[in-house]
């Protein structure tokens, strides 16, 4: 029992994880090949504003794209191309894909862990008292307050803020420049209204499932039996009940972070500016640049999967009753 | 009087709740001794339980309350008194065992974490120094490995190594007095026999004083010294055990009595207690008992009774006996 | 063939039959709670002014430069006019009339007309998109959890890459990919939204087998046909018009992100391109890009209030 065990159940996960990527890269692979336009008909378009003769960069991108060959060596040329870090050339900005991803993707990693900082820790605290305090006025208007911050679309809410903090008050006009460093002050000023943006949906969320977790604990016997050992109120909450409540709530907070912050970072960056891997896609979007909104979506994926790894394996390790089974 | 270490006079506990007002303990009055066993019985929704949380003020607080009475124990009043005193109280001079030793405990500490805890709340001691205790304890329980149980969480013991966990949380900080919520109830026979056991030899080795909780008559004759009869909410007969079982004058203990199944004798049904338990929330008028009582007579329905006390230390509360 | 489709419509007509005296159980139970009565109610004027609303109002399409950038009533703004003949802009003061209740855009489209039709959409979009996800996700639920075995790993396996790819980002690619056609985004929404449907349905399936109520069922003799029609489906029944209520504002909002981001049909009068629009006039215009938020919020909010009291009042263990 004990270490090995868990060393097997990490290892079956990760050989777990491996065929899922494998099933994602297919699904995307399946989804590019089958749509009405190939990556050489996004090209067109622009070929024709530069003046390149349109047959023959069609033939140079079938050919680069192995379009002409059957579609199962197609995969494969695709899948090693992924493994080799060859995902394809951005002609928008004139650099290979997986350039563009790592000059960029270090902004939507700031953005994203800043609000979930912001949002896990003041959601964590509300969560708490509004269970401790359940039926109380305080509770009830918590409780709205989340279902809103739930309800509000997140881009609608970067868009408000805009208009009441920079056009109506005139504060938090910076924008965020690549050029000064990552948590320069004035970056962290321009940061603010987006945290906010991203963060309050996620806060809401974790405001509910915090408070859910708790009252999930609250009336358990062993909480009586703590008091009956006479600790004061608030280690028997946040040692006791916390403790219990935070397993469950680690695997959604995770997992939340996949599937919802994703989406709301993408548009969060596209709102307020921020360079980020979502401005990135969008900009690559409307230029028709395949690769790049290809390769973003994987990356977005890849990040997901690793995520539910680390989720799964946490859980794991941190449930006595799993791990010592 | 000898020794009389807790009183509790008249206790009223209500639960204020959205479909009525819940008396759980409508007037109950009770002593503990030095170095006695006393228990309180009674079936399930009687009060006993909440008489034994109220004396601690571990029931939930909205939506309960002590609305009257008196607990007393060295010159306070626990019903009145503020909670710090209340918390140092709790698990050092008065201890609370819970039945259930599988929801009782935490289940994501480990048995030496919550024991040691609960030692250094109370006592000035480092972290060894509480762990050792905590070891020493375990054996005198007897549960064998006690250093490794220490590390063990919950689920990894068997059901009667858990409720011996339990009581030696409960014994951690010596207390004077030792609450047991229906220890032997959730358990089956034998571990009943060793917890049993257990209870016997803390009385003679630590003259410890227990009030001991249960529903089973058969238990309250092994190992009590008095015991009092709850009915809704109410206390309705205390004596020594020995004249309970012998001399029972409530028509309710006889009712009890009668239940225990002599092995004795071959029958083709059990005695039981006609009707069900009262509802809490509306009680008969006059003496709870009399819709199920054999003797009831008209004044019964009318007025509640008042407690006599009959001979050597028998109380009683019923119309026959005035 | 045709005699095997009578067969099997006769057989399951009267359990087809609607249990008024469960569904007013319910509807009782759902009515304690306030505020998904007035999630419902909210909803109920929005579907009324998304069907009969555009009889009444101002064509949405019409472009009328004289009256752009008026804002809605009761509120004033300031505008420059460029005068041309002295080469100056004048400040003017203008408020709004109760001929543009909610304003016009920088266009000058009537802002209630366009608010209106894009009730419209969202509610279709909402429908339609959520209908797809919830069929796919139930049939691909309940027959995993009904064949079981390898084909039931298969699906779920398959589930699971499906879920690992950020809802968002999925639809963002095949929309890309595909086009931005309004009935091929409902599509897409659809064919990206129903892992959680299925991931839960199959847990359901899989735990009503072995329920004790199935159990009791079967004790006293009833039928696997009976079994499953009288037990198994209103039980899931409830299951799916909770997860579809909370469905439905995700896809909303889904169809109005795309718009935002203009990926979405450009021919459609969506909330989500009015609040694109609006994005870029917060100084001369500010109503445009809050009045469809605040719909799009309104509505999501009602949907969820709804879909959490509907789901307390089918919760036999809340004390409703």
């Amino acid at each position: 029992m004990g270490k090995s065990w868990l060393r097997d159940y990490i290892i079956k996960r990760l050989i777990y994880s491996i065929i899922i990527a494998f099933g994602v890269i297919t699904i995307t692979f399946i989804l590019v090949r089958v749509g009405p336009s190939s990556p050489a008909d996004k090209y067109l378009a622009n070929i024709a504003a530069t003046g390149q003769d349109p047959a023959q960069v069609t033939a140079a991108i079938d050919a680069r794209y192995g379009l002409d060959k059957p579609i199962l060596v197609q995969y494969a040329d695709y899948m090693g191309n992924l493994f080799r870090g060859n995902w394809g050339w951005s002609f928008s900005t004139s650099m290979p894909v997986i350039e563009l991803i790592k000059t960029h993707w270090i902004y939507s990693f700031q953005l994203i862990l800043l609000s979930s900082l912001f949002a896990a820790f003041l959601g964590i605290l509300i969560g708490i008292y509004s269970a401790v305090k359940q039926y109380t006025k305080t509770d009830y208007a918590f409780t709205f307050i989340s279902f809103t911050g739930i309800s509000i679309p997140n881009f609608w809410l970067g868009v408000m803020l805009i208009l009441i903090f920079s056009v109506k008050l005139g504060l938090f006009k910076t924008y965020y420049d690549t050029t000064l460093p990552l948590f320069s002050i004035d970056n962290l000023k321009a940061l603010v209204l987006p945290v906010i943006t991203l963060g309050t949906g996620m806060l809401a969320g974790y405001v509910r499932y915090t408070r859910s977790a708790m009252l999930d604990n609250l009336r358990k016997a062993f909480v009586t039996t703590a008091r009956a050992k006479g600790l004061p109120e608030r280690t028997v909450i946040g040692k006791h009940v916390f403790r219990n409540a935070m397993l469950p709530l680690i695997t959604i907070i995770m997992f939340d972070l996949g599937s919802i912050v994703f989406g709301g970072a993408y548009l969060t960056e596209i709102i307020f500016g921020i360079p980020g891997l979502g401005q990135v896609s969008f900009n690559a979007i409307f230029a028709n640049d395949y690769p790049v909104v290809v390769a973003v979506t994987l990356i977005g994926t890849f990040l997901v999967l690793l995520i539910n790894l680390m989720t799964d394996i946490t859980y794991t390790y941190l449930d006595p009753r799993i791990r010592y089974d | 009087m000898e020794n009389v270490i807790l009183k509790v006079s008249d206790l009223k506990t209500y639960f204020f709740t959205r479909g009525g007002i819940v008396k759980a303990v409508d007037g109950v009055d009770f002593e503990l001794r030095h170095g006695e066993c006393l228990c309180l019985v009674g079936e399930s929704g009687c009060g006993k339980t909440v008489t034994a949380l109220s004396i601690l003020r571990l029931f939930d607080s909205p939506p309960g309350e002590i609305v009257g009475g008196q607990i007393s124990r060295d010159g306070l009043d626990l019903a009145k008194c503020s909670l710090r005193q209340l918390r140092q109280i709790r698990g050092n001079d008065i201890a609370i065992v819970f039945q259930e030793a599988q929801s009782a405990l935490n289940p994501v500490l480990t048995i030496g974490d919550q024991i040691i805890e609960q030692i250094r709340i109370h006592m000035p001691v480092d972290y060894t120094r509480a762990r050792d205790r905590a070891a020493t304890l375990l054996k005198e329980m007897g549960i064998p490995s006690a250093e490794r149980v220490l590390s063990y969480y919950p689920h990894q013991l068997s059901g009667g190594m858990k409720q011996r966990v339990l009581i030696a949380m409960g014994l951690s900080c010596d207390p004077q007095i030792l609450i047991a919520d229906e220890p032997t109830t959730a358990v089956d026979v034998t571990i009943k026999a060793q917890i049993l056991d257990i209870f016997h030899e803390l009385k003679v080795s630590r003259q410890l004083s227990t009030i001991f909780i249960t529903h089973d008559l058969a238990v309250v004759a092994e190992i009590g010294d008095r015991a009092v009869i709850m009915y809704g909410g109410k206390d309705v007969e205390t004596a020594q055990v020995s004249e309970i079982i012998s001399n029972p004058k409530h028509p309710y203990t006889s009712g009890l009595i009668e239940c225990l199944p002599d092995v004795s004798k071959s029958t083709d049904r059990l005695t039981s207690i006609p009707g069900t338990t009262p509802n809490p929330i509306e009680m008969p008028k006059g003496c709870a008992f009399h819709p199920r009582c054999p003797k009831a007579m008209k004044i019964c329905k009318q007025q509640e009774p008042p407690e006599i006390i009959t001979s050597k230390e028998h109380k009683v509360s019923c119309h026959l006996y005035t | 063939m045709i005699r095997g489709l009578q067969d099997i419509i006769r057989k399951v007509r009267p359990h087809l039959r609607l249990n008024t005296r469960l569904i007013n159980y319910y509807w009782q139970r759902t009515k304690r709670n306030k505020l998904a009565v007035a999630g419902l109610s909210f909803l109920i004027f929005l579907v009324a002014l998304a069907i009969i609303g555009p009889f009444f109002t101002l064509d949405p399409t019409e472009v009328n430069f004289e009256e752009k950038n008026i804002p809605p009533v009761g509120f004033g703004i300031e505008q420059s006019v460029y005068n041309i003949e002295t080469d100056e802009f004048t400040t003017k003061e203008i408020h709004g009339t109760w001929r543009h209740p909610l304003g016009t855009d920088s266009k000058g489209r009537d802002m209630l007309a366009m608010i209106v039709s894009g009730a419209r959409i969202s509610l279709l979009v909402g429908l339609i998109a959520t209908g797809i996800a919830i069929i796919l996700g139930t049939i691909i639920g309940v027959l995993s959890a009904y064949l079981g075995g390898w084909a039931d790993n298969a699906l779920m396996r398959f589930t699971d890459v499906m879920m690992t790819f950020p809802f968002f980002l999925l639809l963002v690619l095949i929309v890309f990919i595909f086009g931005s056609n309004l009935a091929f985004i409902v599509l897409a929404i659809g064919l990206t939204g129903w892992t959680g449907t299925a991931r839960l349905l199959r847990s359901e399936s899989l735990s009503l087998r072995t329920r004790e109520f199935i159990t009791a069922a079967k004790a006293m003799g009833a039928s696997d046909n009976r079994v499953i029609f009288r037990h198994l489906i209103p039980n899931v029944i409830s299951l799916i018009i909770v997860i579809a209520t909370l469905s439905i504002p995700g896809v909303i909002l889904a169809e109005a992100a795309l718009s935002f981001i203009g990926l979405g049909d450009p021919t459609v009068p969506s909330w989500g391109i009015i609040l694109e629009a609006g994005q870029h006039s917060l100084n001369t215009a500010w109503w445009v890009a809050v009045e469809p938020g605040i719909m799009l919020f309104l509505t999501v909010l009602a949907f969820n209030f709804l879909g959490d009291g509907l789901r307390d009042a089918f919760d036999p263990k809340s004390n409703i």
